[in-house]
């Protein structure tokens, strides 16, 4: 590219009326350091000039039209004179004026506490609209679900399969790693602060209530809200955005049926056996730690889990499992139906389905305690 | 030479006079090629129309020129520099005089359309924040939006005046060449015919140099000095759009003399 010269302007008088004469490279490169100087002559009403010379003007682009159009003042028929010959002044001085009475329209500026108050409506707003619509949702998929249980041919069961892989099987690794090192971390915590008392023979039964009890549905729910939800809504949302969903309702197929049943069921049936899972782990984690720690032979472990926790609390812990199971599953789906036609909605959406999940499991984990304390168990 | 006279893919004129200059191109996925030696001049100020059946790699070649995906073979030079090759220092200054408008806009669906437009003003540029606005919202003017339009999101505007913010963000920075994919696919054919208006009148006024992907019968005869056809990896025709059609062969014959081709072109 040619190097630019730097533009320069002034304002020269013939018979009495001002000529604005331009010389140099006026483009979006260069203008930048004359804006300042030339904006004030813009309010000069009257005394703006009517005629501009460009005999000495090199490049032009809109960009520099636009702000030598700036401060010329149009007769009364609209049009300016341009003194001289130039390739494309005029033109182009004529395309901006068409254009330029409406630029640089003042964004809006609202003060902070308006703008405070504004968002916290909102936020409140949307709680309570969420809230609604994610009841009215979780009726919704009951009702379908309750189809499916009168007519099981209407359930489809490729995708559930598919969904009881990618949800359920594939996340057996990664949920009895975290479990074998949570119940090894727990071992050795209790062993460490009991012994201090002399009783750190009480640290299987530790093992066994924290893992059997809480910790084997919960880090299965947690990594369940934070694998399986992303993945649902991100799966529905953009079959949202390309109207794939669309084309479901006009083809006479229900969205529920097609997409959050088949989840639900996977999830209903994959969750158990992974927090099963996730128990055996955890008991073989703290177990490892407690034999090699502790010089207590695996068979009186087992024995003693066996007297001194027993499988109440086992089956205390597998109930929670189809609770979870179904609320993380309707969570995902649901905030993939809610996706909109842009990709802010999306990560929004995404986002949304893993913090609401973990919130309702711990929630959820909270209500079972309170329950399980009014029954003794 | 006249532009609108010249009848073969390389021309006999000195580079400068040529914005976009190919060689020897040649386009391959895996084992499925694309194109082969493929040659191809435009001139400065010329508004050239590609035509192509589905598959015959308009897209790809669009593509190879704007520095998206290499080619596999042969130069790319556009206004007189090599798309691909890194040591030419005048590449980098392409990026600020060449703009592009997508098949789907592709603006940035985050930012509304004044801030769309900003982008590149914002990053090739070093004018006032003021000015720099009034030239973004002269832009959006110019591409025949209204002044409101500019506060809005691109998710909130129709598929016409996406088009045309997408047009104004490619002309952002008053390019000296401008790359559009298929402008008037899926408007109305008012719109469409607004449209073509809209890019004759930019060209007239600003002087462009327009590359024009399109299966658009009415634009090729409206908005296009010449046309080029893209058959069997190369450019198989190029001319003046009656040229092009009374030599038509093949894809093109069938695409020229269909109820749609003769609807339009009569």
């Amino acid at each position: 590219m040619l190097a630019l010269t730097q533009p320069q302007f002034d304002i020269a008088s013939r018979d009495g009326a001002p000529v604005l004469r331009v010389s140099g490279d006026w483009t979006v490169q260069t203008i930048g350091t004359l804006d300042e100087t030339m904006r004030p002559l813009r309010d000069f009403g009257g005394a703006k000039p009517n005629a501009v010379d460009v005999h000495d003007l090199g490049d032009l682009d809109t960009a520099g039209a636009y702000i030598i159009e700036r401060i010329l003042a149009p007769d009364a028929s609209g049009q300016f004179e341009i003194i001289g010959e130039h390739r494309a002044a005029a033109r182009l001085l004529v395309e901006v004026t068409k254009h330029a009475k409406d630029c640089g329209l003042p964004v809006v500026q609202r003060s902070a506490l308006t703008l405070v108050l504004d968002r916290v409506g909102r936020g409140i707003t949307d709680v309570v609209h969420e809230t609604t619509e994610t009841v009215s949702f979780l009726g919704e998929t009951v009702l379908a679900c309750g189809r499916a249980i009168v007519n099981p041919t209407r359930v489809r069961w490729l995708p559930t399969f598919a969904v009881a892989e990618s949800a359920g099987l594939n996340a057996v690794p990664i949920v009895m790693t975290l479990s074998f090192f949570i119940g090894a971390v727990i071992a050795f915590m209790g062993q460490t602060i009991l012994s201090d008392f002399g009783a750190s023979i009480f640290t299987v039964e530790l093992v066994g209530f924290a893992v059997l009890r809480e910790f084997g549905v919960l880090i299965t729910a947690i990594i369940l809200a934070g694998r399986s939800d992303s993945a649902f809504t991100a799966q529905i949302g953009s079959m949202k955005m390309t109207q794939e969903i669309d084309a479901m309702r006009i083809l006479g197929l229900d969205p529920i049926d097609m997409l959050v049943v088949p989840r639900v069921i996977a999830l209903l049936v994959m969750f158990p056996i992974l927090t099963f899972l996730a128990m055996v782990a955890g008991i073989a984690g703290g177990g490892l730690v407690i034999v090699s720690l502790m010089d207590l032979s695996p068979t009186l472990f087992l024995s003693r889990l066996q007297q001194n926790v027993g499988v109440d609390q086992f089956w205390a812990g597998m109930a929670k499992a189809p609770a979870f199971a179904f609320v993380i599953a309707i969570i995902g789906c649901r905030q993939g139906l809610t996706v909109g036609n842009d990709v802010i909605s999306l990560g929004k959406n995404t986002t949304a389905s893993v913090v609401q999940a973990l919130f309702m499991v711990i929630i959820l984990e909270a209500v079972f305690a309170l329950i399980y304390m009014e029954l003794g168990i | 030479m006249s532009p609108s006279e010249a009848l073969t893919p390389i021309l006999d004129v000195p580079e400068e006079e040529l914005a976009v200059r190919l060689r020897g191109v040649a386009n391959r996925f895996g084992a499925v090629t694309i194109h082969e030696n493929l040659d191809l001049d435009i001139l400065r100020g010329e508004t050239v129309g590609i035509v192509g059946g589905s598959g015959t790699g308009k897209s790809v070649l669009l593509r190879a020129i704007i520095g998206l995906r290499r080619p596999s073979e042969g130069t790319v030079r556009v206004l007189g520099h090599d798309v691909w090759e890194e040591s030419d220092v005048g590449r980098k200054e392409l990026d600020a005089r060449w703009g592009v408008m997508f098949q789907d806009g592709a603006l940035f669906s985050n930012l509304t359309v004044r801030e769309n437009v900003l982008v590149p003003l914002r990053e090739h540029t070093d004018l006032p924040p003021k000015l720099i606005l009034e030239i973004a919202d002269l832009k959006i003017m110019m591409a025949g939006l209204p002044p409101d339009t500019a506060l809005k999101l691109p998710s909130e505007l129709s598929g016409g005046m996406r088009k045309r913010a997408a047009l104004a963000r490619a002309l952002a920075l008053d390019p000296d060449i401008l790359f559009l994919d298929e402008p008037t696919a899926g408007l109305d054919p008012i719109t469409a015919g607004r449209f073509d208006e809209l890019v004759n009148e930019l060209k007239e006024t600003l002087g462009l140099t327009i590359y024009l992907i399109t299966h658009d019968l009415d634009t090729l005869r409206d908005a296009c000095d010449r046309v080029a056809a893209l058959a069997d990896g190369k450019v198989a025709a190029i001319g003046p759009l009656d040229y092009v059609r009374e030599n038509a062969t093949g894809w093109l014959a069938e695409y020229f003399s269909g109820p749609r081709g003769r609807a339009a072109l009569g």
